[in-house]
């Protein structure tokens, strides 16, 4: 019984990081229709931007997230300027594809800087846990859950109340209508952008205290993401944030129950089960497949 | 010497050259070279079946060869089976494997295929380190090593290489040229359109998808024979994944060649970083190389060398006889941007006369309206029961709700054979989607399409194509990449595997459509590409499709709406003719003196219900009517004078 509890609760905590990764994904996804498999390298990005804060100037990885969010969005708008909209323009197919170029370059160009060894931040918390009785609580994980929480609810305010999130809506439903009533998508495929990076630099912090990262782990990373937008339906902030817990409870008990070498192939079984079997994602209704033309 | 016997002496040229190469040459630097690009030009070829014709594009293709290297890795190891047949069997598995994932493509579109195939490889992967039981894990997998004498150098390697590239190309050529084929560019241009036309678009994607997989798994056999040692980062690599689909992608993606000359290309570069680059960084430089080189290649050459150098040298071509010195042609000299591959380049352009072709029949629209030979209706074969008399269609009780919407909310409709039945409504009233839940484009959420007698049940879009029902689109959708003729012939009224491998468009039926063009006044349109014709034209066409379908129900979404009178007028003698031939027709038009020349009956719908019908006469006197096409008005009459 306390094994089943101990594993649920490292499954959640896990879960919500998992979520918190994905956020890029989901709103570049969900609002733009476009698969960033940057999102992997960029993560990894931000975890050794988190770790070259803290092992220099001795910040903390969850402060050293916010600092990196600066250098993420920046990064999202060039991105978006000057591959995003220009490959949309040319063939939209080939968006993934030149998105995926990128995490290669983004890998080699980490690899050039870091080198290729294993790297972790290790403040003072990353090892040490509350105890509720018999389930330990490890810090880390716990603060890790707390940031993305933080950060899935303040997306999801953005979304939903501000101005900005209404534009998003709209361009990303008609961009016509959109231009109409003054939205520019362009403009707003940039803001877009520049969230979705700069919230990937929270996930990365994450990461730079919880794992330790090498780059080309950000293959790991991508499919991961992948997996928790796909399970989670067409880029809902709730519903990734259920699929990312979903995907950490799978795995904790994958990993308790049947072998921890078995639980790194439960993100990606998911995505092909899923995608066999319930496309449109786990925690959404079916969309309406007609509204686009 | 004509471009194309040039073309077959090239390509002659170049294989007897490959083949005579070893046998010259005891070259081991180039044998190893030219055994690796042969090994890439069949993976590139192979993505370029799925990734090119049907527009569907994978980043995971290297699992293929891992599953190929992997199978007959084992079976050598385990069963001393020789690598030479353990390939076919990793071939077979491949070909498993590449159905499998083509079964995503059912109910999913573009992205999720790549983030599926990319999946797939990575979980492979995790998988063969797993399972080391089976796979060695992460010791590696070592295979016996050849036997036969060093004079043979690689030779047993070279050939089946070759060969296998060979009839790789072979059997992409005649995909290319059958109707397989034909349907595959259908689905990378408007896939939903396709199988409206009665395409049974998850067979081709499936057939696609295995045919790229078998090839590069029977290589990837090879390869493992070849390398002899097998370790799963090598071989489930996604460095070889872009490799294969950068090599698609420079040569020229969707066309025969260009795949084969981007592995010729990019093999000696990737070869000299493996060899050439050493130290710590040579990994995250050949990472950097290749990952701009596809970056830069999708931003800068996104349709591959092939075809820009074939329409480069077109332009060329054109522009010699006319300008002699100072070639000044404007752009205006050069066709327009098609979708297509070089082989179509030789499309005549009819565009110098088109005005005395099209407006010639519309002065005397009579020839359109009596039937027979000429008439276009000469595809309608009748060689489908026709319900001479009863009715066509029946909806009944169909509903759909999109969220809280009822956009469609219990409809019941009955259209008769022989008649033209109409249907109104103003917009937002639901036409649209009862259309798209009539022809399975949208399920519904309860309720019953009943064509013919028949219950359509859940049927999928090609089947109810080739159960008799077809329609025609408020924006006509057209095929880019294909002619016109090939348009109309991509239409199919029934599913058999025999007749994907039947030519495109054979000789009958060339003739047959274009006696169905030449009834609509398009007669020397056939070899035109859809794009340089007018709207109006585009929506004879999207006609003459349906007609190619030998409909029961032919349901027409606003076929008058912004086109010209003069064509209008041929449209609606078209549709009378068909009408006498038997089709039922359902026609969602506003234009009401059009509907009231056609149509006996009519239905009105709004806010998703039928509120009235009869005829013309008697709905449009109807109160529930007018108020249905005035309240909106009234009431945002009303809202903007209290704003």
């Amino acid at each position: 019984m306390t094994e089943l509890a101990q594993t649920l609760i490292f499954g959640v905590l896990i879960g919500s990081v998992y979520a918190l990764m994905a956020t890029g994904l989901t709103l570049t996804f969900g609002v733009m229709k476009i698969v960033n498999m940057a999102q992997g390298a960029f993560l990894v990005l931000s975890a050794y931007l988190c770790y070259g804060l803290w092992s220099r100037f001795g910040i903390d990885p969850l402060l050293g997230g916010f600092i990196v969010t600066v250098p993420m969005a920046i990064l999202g708008v060039a991105l978006y300027r000057l591959v995003i909209e220009r490959v949309q323009r040319i063939d939209p197919g080939l968006t993934i594809v030149a998105t995926f170029a990128l995490a290669l370059v983004v890998e080699a160009c980490i690899t050039l800087i870091w080198g290729p060894d294993p790297t972790a931040s290790t403040p003072a918390y990353f090892n040490q846990a509350f105890r509720l009785g018999s389930v330990v609580v490890p810090r880390a994980q716990f603060y890790a859950c707390l940031l993305a929480v933080g950060v899935t609810v303040a997306l999801q305010a953005i979304v939903r109340r501000s101005w900005l999130g209404h534009a998003i809506t709209a361009a990303s439903e008609n961009p016509e209508g959109a231009r109409l009533v003054g939205v520019q998508p362009a403009r707003v495929g940039a803001w877009i952008f520049a969230i979705a990076t700069a919230s990937s630099a929270f996930g990365g912090a994450a990461l730079s205290f919880l794992y330790q990262f090498t780059p080309d782990s950000q293959d790991v990373w991508i499919g991961l993401t992948l997996s928790v937008v796909i399970l989670g339906g067409l880029g809902s902030i709730p519903g990734a944030f259920a699929a990312g817990l979903l995907l950490g409870v799978a795995e904790a008990v994958t990993s308790t129950y049947i072998s921890v070498r078995w639980s790194a192939a439960v993100p990606t079984l998911l995505i092909l089960v899923v995608l066999l079997i319930r496309p449109q994602g786990l925690f959404t209704r079916a969309a309406r497949p007609d509204a686009a033309t | 010497m004509s471009a194309t016997a040039a073309r077959r002496a090239v390509i002659a040229l170049a294989v007897v050259i490959l083949a005579a190469f070893p046998l010259v040459s005891g070259n081991l630097y180039l044998q190893n070279l030219l055994i690796m690009t042969f090994l890439l030009a069949i993976g590139a070829g192979g993505w370029n079946i799925m990734g090119g014709y049907a527009g569907y594009i994978s980043l995971g293709n290297s699992l293929f060869i891992g599953l190929g290297a992997y199978t007959t890795g084992i079976l050598a190891v385990r069963a001393h089976l020789s690598p030479f047949v353990g390939c076919l069997a990793g071939g077979l598995v491949c070909a498993l494997a590449a159905a499998v994932l083509s079964l995503v493509t059912r109910r999913t579109r573009g992205m999720y295929f790549v983030i599926v195939t990319f999946a797939a490889l990575q979980l492979l992967g995790i998988v063969a380190t797993t399972w080391s039981g089976l796979t060695g894990g992460s010791q590696g997998l070592a295979l016996p090593l050849p036997t036969w004498s060093l004079s043979h150098q690689n030779w047993p390697f070279y050939y089946p290489l070759l060969a296998l590239l060979v009839l790789a190309v072979a059997v992409s050529t005649w995909v290319r040229r059958s109707k397989l084929g034909l349907g595959l560019f259908a689905i990378a241009d408007d896939e939903d359109k396709a199988a409206g036309l009665g395409v049974r678009t998850d067979i081709y994607k499936m057939i696609a998808f295995v045919f790229g997989g078998t090839f590069v798994g029977i290589a990837g056999g090879l390869y493992a024979y070849y390398v002899s040692f097998l370790n799963v980062a090598a071989v489930f690599d996604v460095v070889t994944s872009v490799l294969i689909v950068l090599a698609a992608l420079l040569g020229g993606r969707g066309t025969l060649w260009g795949p084969v000359l981007g592995a010729f290309i990019l093999e000696p570069l990737a070869n000299f970083t493996s060899t050439g680059l050493g130290g710590a960084d040579a990994g995250a430089i050949r990472l950097l190389l290749f990952g701009g080189l596809l970056g830069a290649v999708v931003l800068f050459l996104p349709r591959g060398v092939l075809p820009t150098v074939t329409r480069a040298w077109s332009r060329v071509q054109a522009g010699r006889p006319t300008t002699p010195a100072l070639a000044t042609t404007p752009a205006a000299a050069t066709p327009p941007a098609a979708a297509t591959p070089p082989a179509s380049a030789a499309t005549p352009a009819p565009a110098t006369t088109p005005t005395a072709t099209t407006l010639a029949p519309a002065t005397t629209p009579a020839p359109a309206l009596t039937p027979g030979a000429g008439s276009g209706l000469a595809v309608l074969t009748r060689d489908r029961a026709l319900p001479a008399a009863g009715d066509a269609l029946q909806a009944r009780g169909l509903v759909k709700t999109f969220g809280g919407l009822r956009a469609v909310d219990g409809v019941d409709l009955t259209v008769t054979a022989a008649r033209i039945t109409g249907l109104l409504g103003p917009n937002g009233s639901g036409k649209t989607t009862l259309f798209n839940l009539i022809d399975g484009t949208v399920s519904a959420s309860s309720g019953q399409v009943i064509l013919a007698g028949r219950s359509l049940g859940h049927r999928g879009r090609a089947a109810r194509a080739h159960a008799g029902l077809a329609r025609t689109y408020q924006l006509p959708r057209l095929f880019p990449s294909l002619t016109v003729a090939e348009n109309v012939a991509a239409a199919q009224r029934r599913f058999s595997f025999r007749q994907l491998w039947l030519p495109r468009v054979s000789a009958d039926e060339r003739a047959r459509a274009i006696d169905v063009l030449s009834g609509l006044g398009l007669a020397g349109y056939a070899d035109s590409n859809p794009a340089e014709l007018s709207y109006g034209q585009r929506k004879l066409i999207e006609l003459a499709q349906v007609l190619w379908l030998d409909p029961v129900l032919l349901m027409l979404d606003e076929p008058a709406a912004g086109i010209s009178p003069a064509l209008a007028q041929r449209l609606a003698g078209m549709v009378r003719s068909l009408q006498r031939h038997g089709v039922a027709i359902l026609l969602v038009e506003h234009d009401l003196a059009f509907l009231a020349s056609l149509c006996d009956h009519v239905y009105v719908m709004a806010n998703g219900k039928i509120i009235a019908s009869g005829t013309v006469t008697e709905v449009s006197g109807d109160p529930a009517v007018v108020d249905a096409y005035l309240g909106d008005e009234v009431a945002l009459a009303a809202a903007e004078r209290t704003a």
